[in-house]
């Protein structure tokens, strides 16, 4: 039924470069995202998953390959929205101030703001902070107020750069469930770097692995686990341990053709 | 045995009741104990070094005579005159005026500028070479055309404080907007900012800092301008006072004169660094270790 639609995000041949071409950070790469899907990309540190991300939201061009967003080029007015791999707050403005920034370049009206600021906060567990500066935050917290930032603005594209990998693991737990509801109900593509296997299976609908340098696909994972998973945890499922290990044979295969080895455990934890 | 165990048990209540008890002697908890008490050694080195200079100027004075050095006493007294029959407010008058009017001028000027070529990078690199040539000369160079062209009296006194100063903020302002934190500007295209917000909502407010540190710099220059407006031009103020006495070798009074001067740069400089505190609150608070 979904696949009838035509994708929201869709890469096709994208190469980019960076220094004059001398790192090449991405190379011939494509791959489509439908409405409404939640995809991971996962791939050890420096593969160009930060460099997709801010490619899909228009902040840097392909130098070949094209990239679509419903359809266009990405285009800043279209209601995308990034969580950044550091939360990127205006240290001049209060949490609260941070958000309502946001919101007010999205063209929402100075009345509805309030509320809805608060409301975010309260999803996040910070409504007790909304006065509060950055600098007076937990860096796990920082990053939870950007969260609520990109959700505020209710985005059709959801870009997450490692939201989870600065907090602990209670919080984590809590906010990939609040994410899962929400997208659950809201229902936006969703397109979630990380680089813990086990937040991509729990979390996604198909994972895609990169292998670095330069960045390219190594592996399209479906994810065919119960849905919704916020309401039944899909890890004591046999299913989900053939997942995981056919994903982790993929990367083990990965480093078999000279990746760093180093570079694999710094990103996937040990070996099951 | 049997005390063995009564010993473990008692340890560590032992150490908690010390624990509680030290931290009752400092409620504020140890680090503002510690600050404060490195204040309080500051001070004390602080005031000891004030006796020792009076010291030695009253050493000074009795061993190589008044023209040397006065003594501490007559420049107490000295003050106290030249303030009571209005020398020293009249002066003060006259070279606060001078000093105020040409750091507002200097500092409107600079920061309008300042934001006008960092938001028009391409104007900033045009005019990059001009105004650091300008910057570099010494203000005093300007001096005889400032002469020619606005006289001898405030108005060219005015202008030679807003000459030398209005450049340090210009530049500050330029180089604070043009390195403003790339992150928080790919932050705020990526929710769809336009070049206006994106350059008063992000940038501008990001170089803030660098903006207050430009009118503190430019600040102190106003304070040098003015002095040396003083003695160039038609001697006023402080340091037509201040070189006059000199002329006369009247030690004391020049003591006295110099006096106002120090505090009265102390206290801009303090005033500026109080106000750059709290409008630049994000940083200092991030400096602070916060
Ligand atoms: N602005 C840039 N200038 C120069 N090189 C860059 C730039 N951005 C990325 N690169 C290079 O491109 C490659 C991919 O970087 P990218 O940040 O996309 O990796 P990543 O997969 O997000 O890594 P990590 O998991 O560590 O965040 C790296 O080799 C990096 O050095
Ligand atoms: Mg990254």
């Amino acid at each position: 039924m979904t696949e009838t639609r035509p994708p929201i995000i869709s890469l096709n041949g994208v190469s980019k470069s960076f220094k004059d071409g001398q790192v090449q950070a991405i190379e011939d790469l494509s791959f489509d995202v439908r409405p409404g899907e939640f995809v991971s990309l996962v791939g050890p540190s420096g593969c160009g998953k930060t460099t997709l991300l801010r490619l899909i939201d228009g902040l840097v061009a392909p130098d070949r390959g094209t990239v679509l967003v419903n359809g266009r080029p990405p285009d800043p007015t279209y209601n995308m929205a990034m969580v950044f791999q550091s939360s990127r707050l205006l240290p001049w403005r209060t949490v609260a101030g941070n958000i309502d920034f946001v919101l007010g370049l999205r063209g929402h009206a100075p009345k509805a703001r309030k509320s809805r600021v608060q409301a975010l906060l309260g999803a996040v567990g910070l409504r007790e902070f909304a006065e509060a500066y950055p600098h007076e935050l937990s860096g796990g917290m920082q990053q939870r107020v950007g969260l609520a930032r990109a959700l505020a603005v209710e985005p059709e594209v959801l870009l997450m750069d490692e939201p989870f990998a600065a907090l602990d693991a209670m919080t984590r737990e809590t906010l990939r469930g609040e994410l899962l509801r929400l997208w659950d109900r809201r229902r936006m593509a969703v397109v979630f770097v990380t680089h813990d296997i086990d937040e991509a299976i729990i979390l996604s609908q198909r994972i895609i692995v990169l292998r670095p340098r330069p960045g390219r696909i190594d592996a399209v994972v479906p994810v065919d686990l119960p849905e919704p998973r916020w309401q039944t945890d899909p890890r004591g499922l046999p299913a989900y341990a053939d997942l995981r290990r056919a994903l982790w044979d993929r990367i083990h295969a990965m480093g078999r053709e000279g990746v760093a080895l180093e570079e694999l455990t710094g990103a996937f934890g040990d070996e099951p | 045995m049997a005390d063995q165990l009564k010993l473990d048990t008692d340890a560590p209540a032992a150490a908690g009741k010390t624990r509680r008890r030290r931290n009752a002697g400092s409620p504020r908890g140890s680090a503002g104990y510690e600050r404060r008490r490195s204040r309080r050694i500051a001070t004390t080195w602080q005031v000891c070094i004030l006796l020792a200079l009076i010291a030695g100027m009253k050493i000074l004075n009795t061993t190589s005579g008044n023209l040397v050095m006065p003594s501490p006493e007559a420049v107490f007294w000295q003050s106290v005159e030249m303030w009571a029959d209005g020398t020293i407010p009249r002066a003060l008058g006259e070279s606060l005026t001078v000093l105020g009017l040409g750091f507002i001028l200097a500092s409107t000027s600079g920061i309008m500028i300042g934001i006008l070529l960092g938001g028009f990078p391409f104007l900033g690199r045009v005019l990059d070479p001009y105004v650091n040539a300008v910057n570099a000369t010494p203000g005093a160079a300007f001096i005889p055309l400032i002469i020619v062209w606005f006289g001898l009296y405030a108005e060219a006194k005015i202008a030679l404080v807003w000459l030398a100063a209005v450049f340090p903020v210009l530049i500050n302002t330029t180089a604070g907007i043009s390195n403003a934190n790339k992150d928080l500007i790919e932050m705020a295209q990526s929710f769809g900012a336009s070049r206006w917000t994106l350059f008063w909502q992000v940038m501008v407010p990001d170089a803030l800092p660098s903006i207050l540190s430009g009118l503190r710099i430019g600040a102190a220059i106003c304070i040098v301008g003015t002095v040396i407006a003083e003695l160039t031009m038609a001697q006023s103020g402080l340091g037509g006072l201040m070189i006059k006495a000199g002329n006369r070798f009247q030690m004391d009074r020049y003591f006295a004169v110099v006096i106002v001067m120090m505090a009265l740069g102390s206290l801009i400089t303090i005033g500026l660094r109080l106000a750059e505190r709290r409008l630049g609150r994000w940083r200092v608070a991030m400096q602070d270790g916060g």
